[in-house]
């Protein structure tokens, strides 16, 4: 059959790809997914069946380890590792259109397909959190607020999840067809996309760093710092999925060096991230006078109430400085092998920094002083596992197809096109 | 090649079809009426001309509110009745109050600004005032909600981190008792934050959230400086025979499950020139509540005699609730009690 030039078409395929077009462990691993996704989603029901689904009294947030203390958390987490990850997936745009690197332009399609999986995750995230889900979806008219910062991040949010949406289906579309991409959509994209992926983590980190009342986050650093991690753990974890892409997709390959210089992102992310977090600590534990920073900061370190938090701290400098240290040896950047380790080290380093280590410390000990520890429960983490098989299955969904386009135009005649 | 087209053209519309009905059904689900009142977009200065003038929208939800109310704490006090027996207490009560319910949408008074001042020697951190509020505002039981937080902190440091709320015994004398409650701050940082303009600051000062806006994503708690504000983390409850039947729609009407509450210097009182239950309750009197406006307020003379401060002032928020220290301290100091200064 011939690709023909309708959009439909395009989105058949990739309907197409996704749902029919797979192996037997392909499909094992979709009906993983789903299980664990509609668990999450059944857990999530039953904490607000209460107001929303039965008009029953019982159920409701309570059933988290959430206070008035402690407001946020675990949800909202990940909410901002996430959106790191989707800001991040523009590094192989870049690499590919402005610095025009024909070997990133074969895999810049997923970075597209990353952020969108990853901004949908963000988006089920704020959904589970709020009390009141339903009624905000009611609310959208009220959008353009403009003097709440969640107003923007949501404008920024969808905004930056259409213009990667609309970017992965020209890309499919084009490919498939085995075209190459007109420039006139490429230009504008990229001039667009480049700028708009920092500007949604750096509203995301203004959600929360002009807080008055939480003054551990009272850093103008904390937008940068946001920013640096994820261009971290963005190319890691595409990086990653590049690798399993290749062992699992008969025909595709990747040349060497688009793992190399993604290394090099990465490591110099994480030199800054780290420098960042030196100059804080070196701001907060010798020369601040604010007295409720420095006891947030001893949380945060220290492990005082929260020994965890101070865990996943030491996690974040140890395994960082790991990273950069194997990133820069000839042995280890000179294998795929090598520097799939210092992706999967980054990852977990990344992690450890931008999910409670920053949300949780502005609430310990909280505005007026008061103690109270926050342990996210096994309801939370079975809700937050849920979300995340949908960002994944997401993932797997829209990958497949969006590489076999790839494939016919960049492989033909490797026999992996249909 | 034409036909192909023309194909996908009905596809497309066949699936289109269907995603408008799914979506459809699924808003009507969620009330087709409350979507059309709420549909619309709105701004901060129609909410408060909204809650100023009679007649208005506010009135009418006030009005719809206190008919289900009523019906509910009927339902109620028959439940009570049928299982404590028709003269019981408990039923009388519960009867009585259910009669009474009124919900109130009264608007601000002009030129009225309201603000409160305590007075840090006065306080003996017995959390009556507490206690009150409680009551006074239907608070609710089950979830542990106190809108009056009573901060006890040492003598020589007024350190809101060396603060405790969880004493058990008061006074004792190296001690001031500081209760901390929303400061109704001329720049409310909570106010600013909210993405669906759930709460605003009224012109007579008061900061108030409108309950069937909230969506419970509790940015404000995490904007306030000062804790005031608490979330029904599962769905509140008040025995009939304790409900205060003088209720305000912006103020102590029950609340639904997860929205964010807050005090409102008792709106249903002090918009009908009365005084905020805290201030009625304490029993050394170390509340002052008034118009700021009004040269004969107490708050006046207070803020002019002994001078005052607030909680936080690098927070920026100017509250309109301040402290200081009056002429005499309940109870009086023992002398050989004071804690050495170090010097
Ligand atoms: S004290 Fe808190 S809740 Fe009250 S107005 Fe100020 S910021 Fe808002
Ligand atoms: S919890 Fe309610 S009042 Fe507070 S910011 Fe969110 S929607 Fe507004």
């Amino acid at each position: 059959m011939t690709a023909d030039g309708s959009f439909l078409d395009t989105i058949k395929f990739i309907v197409r790809e996704a749902l029919l077009n797979g192996g037997r462990r392909y499909y094992l691993a979709l009906i993983g997914l789903l299980i664990v996704a509609l668990y999450g989603m059944y857990l999530w029901i039953f904490v607000q069946h209460a107001p929303i689904f039965l008009g029953k009294e019982e159920g409701g947030l309570i059933l988290t380890d959430l206070s008035d203390s402690v407001p946020w958390g675990i949800y909202i987490a990940f909410f901002v590792f996430w959106v790191g990850v989707a800001a991040a997936g523009i590094v192989f745009g870049i690499a590919a259109y402005v610095f025009g690197d024909k070997e990133f332009k074969k895999v810049a399609v997923l970075g597209e397909v990353q952020a969108v999986a990853a901004i949908i995750t963000v988006l089920l995230l704020i959904t589970v959190d709020i009390g009141r889900p339903f009624r905000a979806m009611i609310l959208m008219p009220q959008l353009p607020n403009l003097r709440s910062m969640l107003d923007w991040d949501f404008i920024v949010l969808t905004g930056y999840l259409t213009l990667n949406l609309i970017g992965m289906l020209v890309t499919v579309h084009y490919y498939r067809q085995d075209k190459p991409l007109p420039k006139k959509f490429i230009v504008p994209f990229i001039t667009i996309a480049a700028p708009f992926a920092i500007g949604i983590h750096t509203v995301t980190a203004f959600i929360s760093q002009a807080l008055t009342a939480r003054p551990i986050w009272n850093s103008p650093l904390l937008a940068p710092r946001y920013v640096a991690t994820a261009f971290a753990s963005g190319p890691a974890i595409l990086l990653l999925a590049l690798y399993l892409a290749e062992r699992y997709m008969k025909g595709f390959k990747v040349d060497f060096s688009v793992y190399k210089k993604t290394l090099y992102v990465i490591v110099g992310s994480l030199v800054v991230g780290l420098y960042f977090t030196l100059s804080e600590v070196h701001e907060i534990f010798w020369y601040t006078t604010e007295p409720m920073k420095k006891a947030q900061a001893q949380v945060l370190f220290l492990g005082y109430h929260l020994p965890y938090l101070a865990k996943m701290m030491w996690l974040w400098i140890g395994l960082g400085i790991a990273a950069v240290i194997l990133g820069i040896l000839p042995r280890v950047h000179n294998s795929k092998k090598g520097i799939i380790l210092v992706s999967v080290i980054t990852i977990v380093a990344v992690v450890a920094e931008k999910t409670m280590t920053i949300i949780i410390p502005a609430f310990v000990p909280g505005t007026l002083g008061e103690v109270h520890p926050y342990y996210p429960t096994a309801l939370e983490i079975g809700i937050t596992a849920g979300v995340h098989a949908i960002g994944i299955l997401i993932y797997l969904l829209l990958a497949r197809p969006a590489l076999k386009a790839v494939m016919t135009h960049y492989f033909k005649g490797s026999g992996a096109h249909h | 090649m034409e036909g192909r087209i023309n194909q996908s053209r009905r596809d497309f519309l066949k699936v289109a079809a269907v995603a408008a009905g799914v979506s459809a059904v699924s808003f009507v689900a969620v009330s087709r009426d409350e979507l059309k009142k709420l549909l619309v977009p709105v701004r901060v200065e129609d909410l408060i001309a909204e809650a100023a003038e009679a007649g208005s929208p506010l009135e009418r939800r006030a009005q719809e509110r206190e008919a289900k109310l009523k019906q509910w704490c009927q339902a109620e006090a028959e439940k009570i009745c049928s299982s404590m027996g028709e003269d019981s207490e408990a039923c009388k009560e519960a009867r009585k109050r259910c009669a009474m319910i009124k919900v109130k949408a009264t608007g601000p008074r002009e030129g009225v600004r309201f603000a409160m001042a305590l007075d840090v020697n006065k306080c003996i951190g017995c959390r009556r005032c507490a206690y009150a509020c409680v009551m006074e505002n239907n608070q609710a039981r089950n979830l542990g909600i106190e809108w009056i937080k009573v901060l006890e902190i040492p003598r020589e440091e007024m350190e809101i981190v060396y603060a405790n709320m969880h004493y058990t015994d008061a006074p004792k004398p190296n001690m001031v008792y500081v209760p901390v409650a929303c400061m109704h701050c001329e720049d409310p940082p909570c106010t600013m934050v909210c993405p669906v303009k759930a709460t605003w600051k009224e012109p007579d000062g008061i900061v108030v959230v409108d309950y069937d806006r909230c969506i419970g994503c509790r940015y404000c708690i995490t904007a306030c400086p000062y804790g005031a504000r608490r979330f029904n983390w599962a769905k509140p409850y008040v025995p009939v025979t304790e409900l205060n039947p003088n209720m305000h729609i912006l103020g102590n009407v029950p609340r639904q499950i997860h929205v964010v509450e807050k005090c409102t210097w008792c709106i249903q009182r002090t918009r009908d020139g009365g005084v905020p239950a805290c201030v009625e309750v304490c029993p050394v009197g170390a509340r002052v509540f008034g118009d700021l406006h009004d040269p004969s307020s107490p708050i006046r003379r207070v803020i002019e005699e002994y001078g005052a401060f607030v909680l936080k002032p690098e927070a920026g928020t100017r509250p309109r609730f301040f402290y200081f220290f009056g002429p005499k301290r309940t109870p009086p100091r023992e002398p050989g009690t004071e804690r050495e200064t170090g010097h």
